[in-house]
């Protein structure tokens, strides 16, 4: 792809780090990222945060794939099997939640809805530098996604990359996030909307390959309340919500 | 929120509160969620994992589709009806809980991953142990919980909990030291107990690699969060017998993350060193594994791009 991956900082909607006593970056912002997700075993970054990795390429793509080639590295490449990752995986691309069976016969399910999944064990180091990474590309006749994530452990996962629709998105990772496509005015009407949302540094853009529209990247502080999903996220095809 | 061990007790002896209390305010404030519904959710997990340590010492227990774990906490269960254990009940309850819940995970039952599900029989062995100890009715535990939750956080952030980074040290070694941290708090030590029970149980396990046989999160995973629990519970008992760590707890969370930075990748969960790279080992991942190639069709191994 020829589009760049450099982010524009936009300035004037940027937020602090909670009571400010430190600028460092927290991971883990919830105490039931810690004492928690309830999960079926056996390994919270092999199953849970694979999950919301599959989540985000199922969030993004909103469409019924063809192909799902998932290629991992470093310790996913060695462990995955046995541990229920690709199931795991796939039942996220599928859209089912972490305490979701039905991720446990994801597989299945996909081979009877006609869609071709296929696993590789890389041998090399991860392009982003996390022993668990998985790299999910998924198409059918009409688009492609492509997701860069890492599981960093306790069911919590980081999003290193977006590749859709001509925009290479190099997110800063950590969930929840949200995605806007459009134009500036978007950006400042979508601003006003989340006014009152914590954000975690300025929102960024990227550009697009043969497009003058943008994506935007707001990284939330906390999940959005169900009133915000349904005012703002519902109804517009141009914003993901991936958490 | 809190970055630093110090921050955190600092502020818990300033505002004359217990961490768990300043957990509690810290999630409501973050999610926007009412004090109930936060409340309510940790006393879900607490749920899951009182039915975990049930599920995995009843009857003949729990065993993993691959017969690596299974039907040792019920071995423990029936030592201590006996009644001669060498460490005494109160001990081997916390081993026995801890064994339950992981043999449950590792058979793919359901789990709460505290920090992680490799690590989640750590937390219950401690707490369910005191429970009886101590006589923690639930609102008593459901605050351990918080208080665990608020130490890990600042572990996961400063050092990481995955094993695939940090090592085992970074799953049971956290585990140990939330616990501890919280059993101190329950049986009414300081917040500054809690930060040297923490620091205690972290050193004492500082090192520890991530060497799952056949890449599976049983051997020995399962027997860790013994050990993972049996140090909480010393160095909580330890902490508040006044005992200091010297290291504090911030350094010592900081060379947690210095070690694992630097283990070697086949001690970080791959499958690939440690009791996994043992002759026995390497001939249990042959006999649950034979022959990957002909286990998938459309698995492949690819050099890098």
């Amino acid at each position: 792809m020829a589009v760049s991956g450099d982010a524009t900082q936009h300035s004037g909607r940027a937020a602090d780090d909670g009571d400010g006593t430190s600028s460092k970056t927290a991971n883990y912002r919830s105490v039931f990222d810690i004492i928690g997700p309830v999960m079926i075993g056996p390994s919270s970054s092999h199953t849970a945060g694979v999950v919301a990795i599959g989540r985000v390429v199922n969030e993004v793509f909103r469409d019924e794939p063809e192909t799902i080639v998932v290629d991992y590295y470093e310790s996913f490449a060695q462990t995955h099997q046995g541990h229920g990752t690709d199931f795991a995986i796939v039942g996220g691309v599928l859209g089912f939640a972490t305490d979701d069976r039905r991720n446990e016969n994801s597989l299945e399910i996909a081979r009877r809805r006609g869609i071709h999944v296929s696993f590789v064990e890389k041998e090399g180091d991860s392009p982003v530098g996390h022993p668990n990474t998985a790299i999910v590309s998924v198409s059918n006749s009409r688009r492609s996604v492509q997701v860069v994530g890492v599981s960093i452990g306790g069911g919590v996962a980081q999003i290193k990359r977006i590749v859709v629709d001509g925009f290479d998105v190099r997110p800063r990772g950590t969930l929840p996030m949200l995605l806007l496509r459009g134009h500036d005015s978007d950006n400042q009407e979508l601003g006003e909307k989340l006014r009152g949302v914590c954000l975690i540094g300025d929102v960024r853009s990227f550009g697009g390959q043969d497009t003058d529209e943008r994506m935007y990247e707001y990284d939330l502080d906390s999940p959005l309340t169900q009133r915000m999903v349904e005012d703002v996220v519902h109804g517009d095809d141009r914003i993901f919500y991936l958490r | 929120m809190y970055l630093t061990i110090a921050e955190l007790v600092e502020d818990a002896e300033r505002r004359q509160l217990p961490v768990c209390e300043l957990m509690i305010r810290q999630e409501i404030e973050r999610s926007h969620e009412p004090r109930e519904a936060v409340w309510e959710k940790m006393g879900r997990n607490l749920d899951v994992m009182q039915q975990a340590v049930a599920d995995g010492a009843a009857g003949e227990g729990v065993h993993s589709t691959t017969g690596l774990t299974g039907g040792d906490a019920v071995k423990l269960r029936k030592y201590r009806e006996r009644g001669r254990t060498l460490s005494g009940d109160v001990m081997m309850q916390a081993v026995q809980n801890a064994m339950a819940c992981n043999e449950v995970n590792a058979a793919m039952g359901v789990i709460c991953a505290t920090p992680t599900a490799g690590s989640s029989g750590t937390i219950p062995g401690i707490l369910f142990t005191l429970t009886d100890r101590l006589g923690l009715g639930r609102d008593q535990q459901i605050r351990f919980l918080f208080t665990a939750g608020a130490f890990g956080l600042i572990i996961a952030n400063n050092a990481g909990i995955a094993g695939a980074t940090g090592g085992c040290q970074a799953e049971v070694g956290s585990a140990s030291a939330m616990g501890a941290a919280a059993a101190v708090e329950a049986a009414g030590g300081t917040p500054r107990q809690s930060a040297e029970a923490l620091a205690i149980a972290i050193s004492n396990l500082l090192g520890l690699i991530c060497d799952p046989v056949a890449g599976l999160v049983e051997l020995p995973c399962v027997k860790r969060n013994a050990i993972g629990a049996g140090n909480g519970l010393i160095a909580a008992d330890m902490a508040l017998a006044g005992i200091t760590n010297k290291i504090p707890p911030d350094e010592v969370i900081g060379a947690m993350d210095d070690v694992g930075k630097n283990l070697p990748r086949k001690f970080r969960e791959t499958g690939l060193g440690g009791l996994a790279d043992t002759p026995t080992g390497r001939r249990l991942k042959e006999s649950i594994f034979p022959a990957k190639k002909n286990l998938s069709a459309f698995r492949k191994t690819e050099s890098a791009t």
